[in-house]
């Protein structure tokens, strides 16, 4: 192997070298913007939760407890009937 | 006395002979029948221990050809007794039952076996059959209370951890187990006290549901009330158990037992008449019996004629007569215990812990820390990084927390990606969900965006995870998934203690190999010098928009100090000194305290102003003419927010303030000394245009000393936390 062959390849090793540097540097920008996104939805439902944490209320344990689910269908159910009762006055007596 | 025939050992290395202890006074009623048993088992040594019985009992033991040992009344002891009885007969297993306990079928063969089941099986007990008579309480009670330590049927063998239970109504010991660890002499209970003695020796115990015998607790219900009394003073003496009493508990608890005798009852079919009579008498039973537990654990402090009365067996002493440890004295070195000193009966304290508040530490301690990630080449010099940041808990007001959010916040606004982490050992915030947490940083400190978590469950790894205080340092380095640790420093924390495990703790933390990031230079040397710990240094920064020069006019007269008592690193006591100094010399010189709550008492009139808010500090120091604030480790911000304002300020000479302000910077420098305080404040009072330079050149150093330029020199921290972690390049020979 001549001289002009190991200079041919280093050269191919050096560049190999850089694109993957390349790559990584890549790699790596793209898990610091999903960390970067990951802690925004942390954030903006640790700011929606706000008020249920401060009150120290869990809904999804009370949401288990016997007859939670029933009374939220009721409760929808009376919604439902309020609405249209509602919407009938308003068809009979307008606005 | 008749010797058991020789046999042949079994697998465990014991003979297999046994000798049956019965200790007896008026026992007539039962005698016979139970001899007629044992008999009947098979058991060929028997001795009766009679305590002065009136009754035909010794009749009835010589009669059956038993041995018989009379013994004096007064010198009868459940567990010295019984200690006896052990040492006068042979045999390799010793059984011991109470003379109302009659072996059913079975009762020797289930024993035998019981000891089969485990080489370290040092005794066995069986259950307690109710007679036919047995009231239905006790009957219920017996057949449950048995029950429940073998649900399938099938012998238990019970090691340390389990249930301690053990009955010398019915139970058989191993020669080799009694020997090591002997009844206890005491009063009574000693059986209780054996079970716990012997698990914790390393012996197991087995309960054989085939080892029973018939047993009755025939009391009226005065005298069974009473012997709770007796029985639960014993547990007390012997175990320290104290039984709660508590009236609604006590109600409910004889509700639900009434309840439990009269389901018993109809599956047992008794009829309606026989259920409503037993009732009432269930009513006064379980009603009683809790009254008088909890009488009994309580004896101490009844009246000695009290609990004579309450007392079956008629003793009013408070406690057992001697406490010896397992295998101590034996019975006959009365005299010898007599003169040692008594224990007091301990108290048994149930866990009240999951786990100790330092067990973080000690499994770091123990393990060490959790491995690095392996580093990425140009990770140091990467525009954005995912910083975790783990402080220790706060309230409104922390310094500290104020520093690493002002410097936290502009690291966010660079485009890192930031998350919070608390490390709270001793739960000071368990109440405290981490929406409020996020919300109250925000409100408190500084704006921030990112995700605040409480403890490590979502841990999701980091460039650089960031300690903030000794308390997070050991938590961080069990953290995985890091590339580089730092330690952002903002005083050397064990000089906020006395000797003790916390000052041992934070010493500790700077002998990680953290890359420690110092809130001052002197911060920094301290931690390479004394700690041999790598670390860059930041300055604080102060809060131009606050603290500035207002249009407000200074008064000529007015000293403010910073006297927070609470903080003992302020060295209050010797700042209200120097003011009281500067007070005799100069009456007409207002004086203000503020920073703590309360009014201090000091030797001098003064104008307490309480604790204020930042904007309330700003108008405080643009019209006062000189301040003190006192450090004694390192320099705080206060300082620098009065220079900010114009404000001349005095502080410590020879601790932290020269490597930030210099010999002869704006600040004035005096020794820890009530006269050489009051000098430097009386200069900056008299010396109008020594105050006015001051002034000057205080606001203009402080100009330079930002948030921006602190969060510059912790990002550079960070990074090399970060380079120190990378790859270094392979030099060419």
């Amino acid at each position: 192997m001549d001289a002009t062959h190991v200079e041919q390849g280093k050269t191919d090793s050096d560049s190999e070298l850089e694109r993957l540097r390349a790559q990584v540097a890549t790699l790596e920008a793209e898990l610091v913007e999903v960390q970067a996104r990951a802690n925004a939805a942390v954030a903006e439902w640790q700011d929606r939760a706000y008020w249920l944490d401060r009150l120290h209320v869990d809904l999804n344990a009370l949401m288990r407890r016997p007859g939670a689910n029933q009374l939220r269908l009721a409760l929808k159910a009376a919604r439902a009937v309020w609405w249209r009762l509602k919407q009938v006055k308003r068809h009979l007596f307008g606005p | 006395m008749t010797k058991a025939p020789g046999r042949s050992e079994n697998a465990h290395g014991r003979d297999g002979t046994v000798s049956v202890v019965v200790p007896v006074k008026d026992g007539e009623r039962y005698l016979q029948e139970l001899l007629a048993a044992l008999a009947r088992e098979g058991v060929a040594e028997v001795l009766v221990i009679d305590s002065g019985s009136r009754d035909r009992s010794l009749e009835i033991a010589r009669s059956a050809g038993v041995e018989v040992l009379e013994i004096a009344p007064e010198e009868f002891a459940h567990g010295r007794t019984r200690n006896l009885g052990a040492e006068r007969t042979s045999g390799d297993l010793i059984c011991f039952l109470t003379q109302d306990a009659t072996p059913r079928r079975g009762w020797l063969a289930a024993y035998r076996e019981a000891f089969e089941l485990d080489a370290r099986v040092g005794a066995a007990y069986g259950p307690h059959l109710p007679r036919e008579d047995t009231s239905p309480m006790i009957a219920r009670e017996l057949t449950q209370f048995f029950a429940g330590f073998a649900p399938d049927g099938r012998p238990v063998v019970q090691r340390a951890g389990d249930p301690t239970f053990l009955s010398n109504v019915n139970a058989c010991y191993a020669r080799a187990c009694w020997e090591e660890i002997r009844f206890r002499d005491i009063a009574y209970s000693e059986d209780q006290a054996f079970g716990a003695d012997m698990l914790a020796a390393g012996w197991s115990k087995v309960y054989h549901p085939g080892a029973a015998v018939l047993h009755a607790h025939d009391y009226g219900a005065a005298e069974f009330m009473r012997r709770y009394f007796d029985e639960y003073r014993g547990l007390r003496d012997s175990t320290g158990h104290v039984e709660p009493f508590h009236v609604l508990a006590t109600a409910r608890y004889v509700r639900e037992a009434m309840a439990g005798d009269l389901r018993w009852m109809a599956e047992h079919g008794m009829g309606r008449n026989e259920r409503a009579r037993w009732a009432v008498r269930a009513a006064v039973h379980h009603g009683g019996r809790r009254v008088f537990s909890a009488l009994g654990s309580r004896a101490d402090k009844v009246p000695s004629r009290l609990r004579s009365a309450l007392s079956l067996e008629g003793r009013d002493e408070a406690v057992a007569a001697t406490l010896n440890g397992s295998g101590a004295a034996g019975p006959d070195d009365g005299s010898q215990a007599d003169a040692l000193p008594l224990l007091p009966p301990g108290e048994h304290i149930d866990q009240m812990l999951q786990r100790d508040d330092y067990e973080v530490i000690a499994r770091i301690w123990r393990e060490g820390p959790a491995a690095l990630a392996d580093p990425v080449p140009g990770m140091a010099d990467r525009e954005r990084l995912r910083l975790a940041m783990v402080i220790p808990p706060f309230t409104q007001g922390s310094g500290g927390h104020n520093t690493l959010f002002q410097i936290f916040s502009r690291l966010e606004r660079r485009g890192h990606a930031c998350s919070v982490w608390l490390a709270d050992y001793h739960g000071h915030m368990r109440d405290v969900w981490p929406a409020v947490l996020r919300h109250d940083i925000n409100e408190f400190f500084a704006s921030f965006n990112g995700p605040v978590y409480k403890g490590f469950d979502s841990w999701q790894g980091a460039d650089v995870a960031i300690a903030t205080g000794w308390q997070t340092v050991h938590a961080m380095l069990g953290l995985d998934g890091c590339r580089a640790r730092a330690y952002v420093v903002n005083d050397h924390e064990p000089e906020f203690y006395a000797a003790s495990t916390e000052r041992v703790l934070a010493e500790d933390t700077y002998r990680q190999g953290l890359h420690c990031v110092a809130a001052s230079p002197w911060l920094r040397d301290l931690l390479i010098d004394r700690y041999g710990a790598s670390a860059d240094a930041f300055q604080l920064g102060v809060d131009g928009n606050t603290y500035r020069p207002l249009p407000v006019e200074r008064r000529t007269d007015t000293v403010i100090y910073y006297a927070r008592h609470a903080t003992p690193r302020r060295a209050v006591p010797i700042g209200l000194m120097a003011l009281a100094e500067l007070h005799r010399r100069r009456p007409d010189v207002r004086i203000i305290l503020f920073g703590t709550d309360k009014p201090l008492h000091a030797a001098f009139p003064y104008e307490h102003l309480g604790v204020l808010t930042p904007r309330q500090l700003a108008r405080l120091y643009a019209e006062a003419t000189a301040g003190l604030c006192l450090s004694l480790t390192n320099f705080s911000l206060m300082p620098k927010e009065m220079l900010a304002c114009g404000l001349p300020c005095v502080e410590l000479a020879g601790v932290s303030a020269e490597s930030i302000f210099g010999e002869d910077g704006p600040l004035d420098l005096a020794p820890l000394e009530p006269h050489a305080l009051a000098d430097a404040l009386e200069q900056l009072i008299v010396d109008r245009e020594r105050s006015a330079r001051r002034s000057r050149e205080g606001v203009e150093f402080v100009a330079s000393h930002t948030w921006d330029h602190a969060t510059d020199e912790v990002e550079a921290g960070l990074r090399h936390a970060l380079r120190v972690r990378e790859p270094r390049p392979a030099t060419s020979s």
